[in-house]
């Protein structure tokens, strides 16, 4: 803001720790180091952040050049409050598991939901809607 | 090395007096002094530097730049006293030193003395021998604690906003700031013995290529700084620096910043330069010829709060802060230029590219094809909000006009045609038959915006064109408050056109009042219940009564019997009659009631319905 007051921009957001959400659904947690005017993303000592329900999981990744479309948000972390996730941290190895059962479980609730509908029964469910075009997104 | 006689503005010398305390109570505080001047090579053997932080890239370009102002010393020779203690030991850690002093320019050379001056007697009796190696290591983390602490203390410090004058005292007080930020973190130092041998590790440290580190609280910095006391120790001010640094409920020790020392080491990637630039690009997108009109919302919340701060400081709530502004740059706009050219007899267009239409290969804006009537009604609806847009957008032209000429109410002949011409927009809207004509300014008021359009042009208009609007509107009221029960907006007409009631004649009244009360076919109703169960309708008719009511007894020719008279009487007793009638629950309440109303009532009308009339209307 002190550079240009009365607008967002993201010159203070340098050298600090930023959660970053992509449009393809991953969360990138890292050190924001270099920004451009199209807002593409420098983060240095990434982290990919995979959640499954109440567990997480991180991926080191190392330094990510992100296309400032593909961001969908992104925000400062406050350092003291890090640690306060309600989350709980588990292994990449368990976190990965743990998503492909998220996902045969989704595919599953999508078949069903297909199966009704060819039958001519549409019962719409507000949340299975959403992760069926969120998952739609990333399989096609 | 010259004690600071010599110089003597306050605030150096409160500065000379922090410093003094300050280095009784921390010995070998690692700092490094700008060594510009022959004089300090005495000093160089003493390692005296002063390591005043650089600004982060937090900082706004006008507090770095006072920085830079205040603190000359940037470590520009940071190379002299490298030179004492060895190139390796200056390579690892103090890389991103190297960089940031490079990045940074020397302003004042009196400032450098001053500064020097004042600290380099401070401390030069504390130091000893052995805090030469430890100053190296110790350097770096000071300094990148300190630099985060101005990261966090600055924000907090009163006196930024007003750092845009280059003065001396914003750039003392910054110094002043900026030392004893630095100087906070550095408590722990008492310990320096005990803490001598791990403090060393610290260079090292600074750089861990795991990203463990974020994942885990700073339990490797603990054992470092173990002891709580050194938050006693600390002189008050400082304390209070870092509460406010601080920002959170529980207090806790200083020192845990790691990732603040661990990215310090990366920090600055993106160079001052290049934030600039980056800046540049922005502010070129923002640039306008006319802010107020580009940016109308961002300049309206400026002046309001700029007005703000100035009650506030008549007041003397508080001292005058001063809120930056977004200057965007003015550019002269360029000059249309053609980017699709033509070559005469040919059959196509060239493709020309350039920055602005890097891909215009033809020329893709449809040209005048109007399009086909469809009679939908919605289609019609639309038609008349963007008429309604169209028609705003020259009221705003006029509005403009007003505000920015002499503050005169006769208007200028150029203000006077605009007037005309969207009041006869607004009346015709290119429709030929009187009907629609009136029905296309009746579908105008039926929108909210066109009520606000109307609301807002009729102070511009001359009287006559006024009274002529305010006719139609009479005449089509029940019409208008049977549509307006959905927005009840009809209100912000009433206050122009009130201005406007007591310009009309006894005959112009009597038509549009006399219209009201025709009894329309198949309806055992009037117009006038309809009206009177609404606000604005039972304001109006109030309003317009009063005018009646003072005419008659300003002229007293109207008095003697004639049909106006006879008119209007009927119209008195019915209208009263008619409130009579009426349920108290569903009669209106008025935005004004005029006061000879009551009055009027009683000449015309028996007693019991006057009586009747009173409560009902009050």
């Amino acid at each position: 803001m002190n550079y240009m007051p009365g607008t967002a921009s993201l010159i203070e957001d340098i050298d600090k720790k930023h959660l970053v959400l992509l449009r393809d659904g991953r969360t990138l947690i890292g050190f924001l180091r270099s920004i451009d005017q199209f807002a593409n993303l420098e983060l240095h000592q990434t982290v990919e952040r995979i959640h499954v329900g109440k567990k997480s999981g991180d991926t080191p990744r190392g330094i990510f050049v992100v296309r400032g479309e593909n961001v969908v948000l992104l925000g400062e972390i406050d350092l003291e409050k890090e640690s306060d996730t309600p989350l709980q941290q588990v292994s990449i190895k368990e976190i990965l598991e743990q998503r492909v059962e998220q996902q045969t479980k989704l595919e599953n609730e999508k078949l069903k939901v297909q199966a009704l509908k060819d039958q001519g029964l549409s019962i719409p469910r507000a949340d299975t809607l959403f992760f069926f075009f969120f998952f739609f997104n990333i399989f096609y | 090395m010259a004690p600071s006689s010599g110089l003597c503005p306050k605030v150096i010398t409160a500065n000379y007096y922090e410093s003094q305390d300050l280095a009784s109570k921390f010995t070998g505080v690692p700092h490094q002094s700008e060594l510009g001047s022959s004089s300090q090579d005495e000093v160089k053997g003493k390692h005296h530097q002063v390591c005043l932080p650089e600004a982060d890239s937090a900082l706004s370009p006008e507090e770095a730049a006072v920085e830079e102002v205040g603190h000359p010393a940037k470590m520009t020779c940071l190379e002299g006293p490298h030179s004492n203690q060895g190139p390796d030991k200056s390579c690892g850690p103090m890389a991103p030193e190297e960089e940031l002093v490079s990045a940074s320019q020397l302003e004042e050379e009196e400032e450098n003395e001053e500064e020097e001056e004042d600290l380099d007697p401070d401390l030069a009796p504390d130091l000893e021998e052995g805090v030469d190696e430890e100053e190296e290591d110790l350097g770096d983390p000071a300094i990148l604690s300190a630099v985060t602490n101005t990261q966090r203390g600055l924000p907090s410090s009163p006196g930024i906003k007003a750092s845009g004058v280059l003065g001396m005292s914003p750039a003392s007080l910054h110094f002043l700031w900026q030392t004893l930020d630095y100087l906070s973190p550095v408590p722990f130092r008492p310990t320096r013995p005990g803490t001598s041998s791990p403090v060393r590790h610290f260079g090292p440290r600074l750089l861990p290529p795991d990203p463990y580190v974020f994942c885990s609280p700073p339990t490797s910095w603990s054992p470092r700084f173990s002891l709580p006391s050194h938050l006693t120790q600390l002189h008050p001010q400082h304390q209070r620096i870092l509460q406010l640094q601080q920002h959170s409920q529980t207090p806790r020790p200083p020192a845990k910043k790691p990732w603040s020392r661990q990215s310090d080491a990366y920090a600055n990637l993106m160079t001052r330069k290049e934030k600039d630039w980056v800046i540049k690009v922005q502010m070129v997108q923002l640039q306008s010829e006319k802010p107020c009109l580009d940016d109308y919302y961002y300049q309206k919340y400026y002046q309001k709060l700029e007005k703000k701060e100035a009650d506030e400081e008549l007041l003397g709530q508080r001292s005058k802060v001063e809120s930056l502004k977004l200057v965007t740059p003015y550019i002269q706009k360029a000059e249309a230029y053609e980017s699709v050219v033509r070559f005469e007899g040919s059959l196509g267009q060239v493709a020309i590219s350039t920055c602005f239409s890097p891909r215009r290969a033809i020329d893709a804006v449809p040209h005048g094809t109007p399009e086909p009537e469809i009679g939908a009604a919605s289609s019609q609806r639309l038609r008349v909000l963007s008429w309604i847009e169209k028609m705003f957008l020259q009221l705003l032209e006029i509005e403009e006009g007003k505000k920015n000429g002499p503050p005169q109410s006769c208007y200028s002949e150029q203000q006077r045609n605009q007037v005309e011409k969207l009041f006869q927009a607004l009346k015709t809207q290119e429709q030929n038959n009187l009907e629609e004509a009136a029905d296309g300014f009746l579908q105008v008021l039926s929108v909210r915006k066109g009520k606000a359009l109307v609301a807002r042009l009729l102070p511009f208009l001359p009287r006559d064109l006024a009274v002529s609007l305010l006719l139609a509107i009479i005449h089509h009221l029940p019409l208008l408050v049977k549509r307006d029960a959905a927005d009840q907006v009809l209100q912000m007409l009433f206050k122009p056109l009130g201005k406007y009631i007591s310009h009309l004649t006894f005959h112009e009244l009597l038509q549009g009042l006399q219209g009201l009360m025709l009894l329309p076919p198949g309806s055992s109703e009037r117009p006038v219940t309809v009206v009177l169960q609404n606000q604005f309708g039972i304001s109006l008719l109030y309003a317009l009564l009063s005018h009646g009511a003072k005419l008659v007894s300003l002229d007293p020719s109207l008095e003697e019997p004639s049909s106006d008279h006879t008119a209007w009487t009927d119209i008195v007793i019915l209208i009263a009659w008619e409130i009579a009638q009426m349920p108290t629950a569903s009669l209106a309440e008025p935005l004004t009631f005029p006061s000879n109303l009551l009055p009027l009532f009683c000449r015309h009308v028996d007693k019991q319905l006057v009586q009747q009339l009173e409560a009902t209307m009050q």
